[in-house]
């Protein structure tokens, strides 16, 4: 046998073995989220709730750290659909809740046309057209509906006062909330913005207390929420503190007395240390083992959402065009609550107001705010 | 009385403050290093402080209150070694370098801090015991919690006890001498070296101090120490360059921001009142209130 046949022989073998590995290459989910700097509490829950519904999928996941800033977030994307692999088997990814983040990830989500399934609660991410952004957790419009709604129509409030975070979350969802307080004829009597590095609460508190209001409506991240609530009761502010979905994280609880505690409510998505379902004990319990601390709803949401996916790829879904068409068109119930598309990527569409009684740091849910956008 | 309770906040608050940027300036004084890790080594101590309890909860019966004031030695120890640490790594190899060539290394230094911590303990703001029990006393209608008065008393005997090293002791001109002109000090037979670390390990260990003292009042993460380093600076460019009593100002400067103006205004707008007032202080003493003669220092 002359040399040339020997070559095509050996390089079609080696084809046939690149091809054969090629096709044995298992679908890939990157996980890109905040595990570092302000929003590692709430990023390292998303994290964890990505992991828990992959492990034992068969699907590939990496988990990249994504920390405050566009650009990483940015690079941490083009790595993981460029380096090296067959970027047909990405299907998906589990982006960051940031929403600064998601804000830069969007464009390049779609020029890749890969979709993108988050926990943000930035109102502006399902609002630039994209057909690949899906939010597995209720944004500013649902959570700040139930917020108001409930200060208004359930505890009566008439003069209620706002204080949120200076953030791009914080501005979010004081908009909401304000919003909604006109709709309800309650407008704020009250409103003040904080930097995530204010210590002392009592100015804020001062103003508050000057402004006669009958109801206080926070909306901040876990640690300044913990200061103005201790703080409150310090200062004997006695009026009802309804918070933002930080105050529903147990590690937000863990940083106050059952004593604090009492009487403080808060919204969310949901509440897996609260729920008594026997699904999502399970989770919770599972969730426990795996990571050693309580979950939350930022935990719950994006393990709804990977389950969405993998529901997806059980019904048959094996590429990106697959996935997102199932996610934009299919219904699915999830353990915080029944998910679909509202046609710009907004799946979750209900909230819950939970209350802590004093006797312990795990609240009860009091209120369930179902379908709040017509969408189910 | 909502005055007099401001007042009270917003001492304790600069209290603090002060106990994080005079730690800050020993280190500046003794080697004209501006450790840019000194704001991690704040969050290491209360870090330091949350770790020793869970130990010690551990050893001791279940529900057994362990109050911070048995914590702050094994806390100063730790973080002096946390500054010997940053001396060696992060000043020492690089110390006839550009200024600048500091700024990184003790940057990096405080970003491997930060990871650390998040990578040990987590995110999620944690809380260290109080120095000597939790409560309140009234007085006069002003509620001091046992915290803040706490706060007060301790950053004001380590700050005395500071100024009398550096003003009364032989030890204290060695470090001026050091500052001022190191290869004079080393013909006249001061270890510079030694100088080094020891400025490191005490002003990190005052750090360390700071930082058990704020994470039972206002709680600590690991991403804290950008804020308070950002916090130390401003209080030692108000107050001077290498002055402790100008950081004990400027820190206090601040609080009054942070508590007072904000309580008239918004804390938004106070914020940037503050920062119009350093550019007033800068334009009208660029020393700072109480700065030395302008030197090459960063």
């Amino acid at each position: 046998m002359s040399a040339l046949p020997r070559i095509l022989i050996v390089a079609s073998a080696l084809l046939a073995t690149l091809t054969a590995s090629a096709a044995a290459e298992p679908l890939r989910i990157p996980v890109l989220v905040p595990i570092t700097g302000f929003l590692a509490l709430e990023g390292t829950s998303q994290r964890n709730g990505a992991e828990l519904a992959l492990r034992g999928s068969g699907i590939a996941f990496d988990v990249d750290d994504t920390a405050t800033s566009p650009e990483i977030a940015v690079n941490a994307f083009e790595r993981a659909l460029t380096s090296g692999r067959n970027r047909e088997d990405v299907i998906a990814v589990v982006a960051p809740m940031l929403g600064t983040q998601m804000l830069a990830l969007v464009p390049l989500a779609d020029e890749f046309s890969v979709p993108m399934i988050t926990v943000s609660g930035t109102a502006r991410i399902t609002e630039l057209g994209s057909p690949n952004v899906f939010r597995f957790f209720p944004g500013d419009v649902v959570v700040k509906a139930a917020h108001a709604r409930y200060a208004v129509e359930e505890r009566g409030a008439k003069r209620p006062a706002v204080i949120f975070q200076t953030t791009a979350y914080g501005q979010s969802g004081r908009a909401e909330l304000d919003r909604n307080l006109a709709a309800l004829g309650r407008p704020a009597v009250f409103a003040e913005g904080l930097d995530v590095s204010v210590k002392d609460m009592l100015p804020v508190l001062s103003k508050v207390r000057d402004s006669g209001a009958d109801a206080l409506l926070l909306h901040l991240h876990s640690g300044p929420t913990a200061l103005i609530v201790r703080q409150a009761r310090a200062m004997g502010l006695d009026i009802p503190i309804i918070a933002g979905s930080a105050m529903h994280q147990p590690e937000t609880a863990a940083l106050l007395t059952p004593a604090e505690l009492a009487g403080v409510c808060a919204e969310s998505g949901a509440s897996p240390i609260s729920e008594t379902d026997p699904a999502t004990r399970a989770f919770a319990d599972a969730y426990r083992a795996a990571f050693d601390r309580e979950p939350d709803a930022f935990a719950l949401g994006q393990y709804d959402g990977v389950q969405m996916l993998r529901a997806a790829i059980r019904a048959g879904a094996n590429s990106a065009a697959d996935i997102r068409a199932y996610l934009a068109a299919r219904r699915y119930r999830g353990l915080a609550m029944t998910y679909a598309s509202d046609g710009k990527g907004n799946m979750a569409h209900s909230a819950v107001i939970l209350c802590y009684s004093g006797d312990s740091r795990v609240p009860a849910i009091v209120k369930r705010y179902e379908n709040l956008t017509g969408i189910l | 009385m909502l005055g007099a309770q401001l007042a009270l906040n917003a001492v304790a608050l600069g209290a603090a403050y002060a106990l994080v940027a005079i730690g800050f300036v020993l280190v500046l004084n003794a080697t004209t290093a501006v450790n840019f890790a000194h704001g991690e080594s704040v969050v290491a101590g209360g870090f330091a402080a949350v770790a020793m309890t869970a130990a010690l909860a551990m050893l001791l019966p279940a529900g057994s209150a362990i109050p911070g004031i048995v914590l702050l030695p094994g806390v100063l120890v730790l973080t002096a070694l946390l500054g010997l640490a940053i001396a060696a790594l992060a000043y020492l190899p690089i110390r006839n370098r550009p200024p600048v060539s500091v700024f990184v290394t003790t940057i990096a230094f405080g970003i491997i801090v930060t990871n650390g911590l998040n990578a040990a303990f987590g995110a999620a703001p944690r809380a260290a015991p109080a120095l000597l029990g939790t409560g309140t006393i009234d007085f006069l209608g002003v509620t001091a919690s046992r915290q803040s008065l706490a706060i007060i008393a301790t950053a004001a005997l380590l700050i005395g006890a500071l100024a009398f090293v550096l003003q009364r002791t032989q030890l204290g001109r060695q470090f001026r001498a050091c500052a001022q002109d190191p290869e004079m000090a080393r013909a006249l037979g001061i270890r510079l070296t030694r100088i080094t670390l020891l400025a490191f390990a005490l002003g990190t260990a005052f750090a360390g101090a700071a930082g058990l003292l704020l994470a039972h009042q206002f709680f600590v993460t690991p991403s804290d120490g950008a804020g308070l380093i950002l916090k130390a600076y401003i209080a030692v460019v108000i107050g001077g360059w290498g002055s402790l009593r100008g950081a004990t100002i400027g820190a206090m400067l601040i609080a009054v921001f942070e508590v007072g103006v904000a309580s008239v205004s918004s804390q938004p707008l106070a914020e940037g009142l503050l920062y119009v007032a350093v550019l007033l202080v800068l334009l009208v003493r660029p020393d700072g209130i109480f700065g030395e003669p302008q030197r090459l220092r960063a």
